[in-house]
């Protein structure tokens, strides 16, 4: 195979060949279906929230590594794909890690207007839930205090 | 002697490229989930979010399918066979297409509820004041036709205060110079209409400037005497959010002016930290539709060819269906973090 004038069609059989690699393409179509369909069940039944989370999370994980390793044909790439992708995923869970103790967690009571009044206006309501549940109380013949 | 990595330039910069799109949109979602752990009462319930899981839901199945013709595609360009390729990718751009149209219905839904960062009140005091400022937007837009036609004579036509007199006087008024006798009666029909909208108005901000439950006046020598009439300590009854509501739902089912209201005024609904849901939920899904876009321009590119379409363009289908399998998994994380959790 010369290498001095290489061909279009040439150089791209020197690469490899991804059709070699038999990938059922219907199937991988049919289990990315059945998960986005698990995650829209998963978020109408009601269940519990953390549950939930990681369980629609799961599912996304699968039908990302679905997607990335047979559509984009990763699981059939050198090694180059670790060298590549290292980086970013570092990045992508770093960024998050590195600015939840600042904007994520809270350490003392949360002070923010929109968390203030929101706690006020639930004291309010709960104060009035109250009022009525007295009201309610004095209300029922033959109560004894 | 081989060197290098055995795949062609334009698919390593490609992923050296897709490489930067992960960072790019994992900056967003790494925000949105630092941000939304940090601010409790984050709005869930669809009420307040109007997001539709279930055109979530079909937009990412239109997505898949569209992921997986595209490979198809790429599958056909291999065995030369160009005819099932360009059907595979015509398909794959119009479900992008697809997808477009089922993202603007979403997008619609959000406008008409006035869902946009900056506009969503966050506590019950600030929809009411915002529910009177669209009220007095309605006034202004209504008063602006008496001060456009000529028909009122002001040097100052955004002073309604003073506007409402001539207005309220215009049905004994006669037409001015270079008013049209239509327009003037049109417009004299109009103005007992338009001058007791004002007055509801008015009312409702007064009574928000005064913090008066509207059961009592809010201005005047009758505010003044209610006032006189205080015990030491007590202080006048408060404007209530609930008060504000029925006094909107008053004024929408009204037969004269109901129609300017219902279309000027949004029904208050106070969301905390809607603002910044709002913001999150457009930079993500207005982010991941350009690319959406990009994708199609790159599919377009290829279909252009038509029957010129040849093995030389193999790498260029393989590079484009590369870039919209990542586009797909985007929107696979972006569904349930938007729309389910």
């Amino acid at each position: 195979m010369s290498y001095d004038s290489p061909a279009r069609q040439d150089v791209h059989e020197d690469f490899d060949d991804h059709g070699a690699h038999h990938v059922n393409y219907l199937l991988i179509f049919g289990v990315l279906c059945v998960c986005t369909a698990l995650s829209v069940i998963f978020d109408v039944i009601h269940i519990n929230k953390a549950l939930t989370i990681v369980l629609v999370l799961a599912i996304a994980v699968t039908k990302a590594l679905s997607v990335m390793m047979f559509f984009m044909h990763l699981k059939f790439e050198g090694n180059w794909k670790y060298v590549l992708l290292a980086p970013t995923t570092i990045l992508a869970i770093g960024l998050p890690l590195a600015l939840y103790p600042d904007v994520g967690a809270s350490y003392y009571t949360q002070t923010a207007p929109q968390v203030t009044i929101w706690a006020d206006e639930i004291r309010a309501d709960q104060a009035r839930h109250a009022e009525h549940a007295e009201t309610a109380d004095h209300a029922v013949p033959g109560h004894v205090e | 002697m081989k060197m290098g990595i055995p795949i062609p330039n334009s698919k390593l910069g490609l992923w050296l490229f897709l490489g930067t799109e992960i960072m790019f949109f994992t900056a967003f979602i790494g925000s949105y989930i630092v941000l939304r752990l940090g601010s409790t009462g984050w709005p869930t319930d669809p009420h307040d979010t109007h997001i539709n899981v279930l055109a979530g839901g079909l937009n990412t199945f239109v997505l898949i399918v569209s992921s997986y013709l595209v490979v198809v595609a790429h599958e056909a360009m291999a065995q030369k066979n160009f005819a099932k390729a360009r059907t595979y990718l015509l398909g794959t751009l119009l479900l992008a297409f697809v997808f477009l149209g089922i993202k603007s219905v979403e997008y619609y839904g959000k406008f008409s509820n006035d869902i946009l960062p900056g506009h969503i009140a966050e506590t019950s005091s600030q929809a009411v004041k915002k529910a009177s400022r669209e009220l007095e937007i309605v006034v202004r837009n209504r008063f602006a036709a008496y001060t456009d036609s000529g028909a009122v004579k002001t040097d100052r036509p955004n002073d309604i205060v003073n506007l409402i007199v001539q207005i309220a006087a215009l049905p004994t008024a006669a037409a001015p110079e270079g008013v049209s006798e239509a327009t003037f009666n049109a417009l004299k029909e109009s103005a007992p209409v338009d001058a007791e909208l004002y007055s509801k108005w008015m009312n409702l901000h007064q009574h928000i400037v005064a913090n008066v439950s509207l059961k009592f006046p809010a201005t005047g020598p009758e505010y003044l005497a209610t006032r006189e009439g205080l015990k030491a300590g007590e202080k006048m009854p408060e404007l209530e959010y609930e008060e504000v509501t029925a006094l909107l739902k008053d004024l929408k089912s009204n037969e004269k002016y109901g129609s300017y209201v219902m279309s000027g005024v949004f029904d208050p609904h106070p969301v905390v930290y809607g603002n910044i849901f709002a913001s999150i939920y457009f930079l993500m899904t207005g982010f991941h539709a350009i690319h959406v876009i990009v994708g199609m321009i790159l599919f377009y590119a290829v279909l252009k060819q038509g029957s010129k379409l040849n093995e030389s363009w193999t790498d260029f289908v393989e590079n484009s269906g590369l870039y919209w399998h990542f586009v797909d998994l985007v929107w696979i994380f972006l569904f349930p973090l938007l729309y389910i959790i």
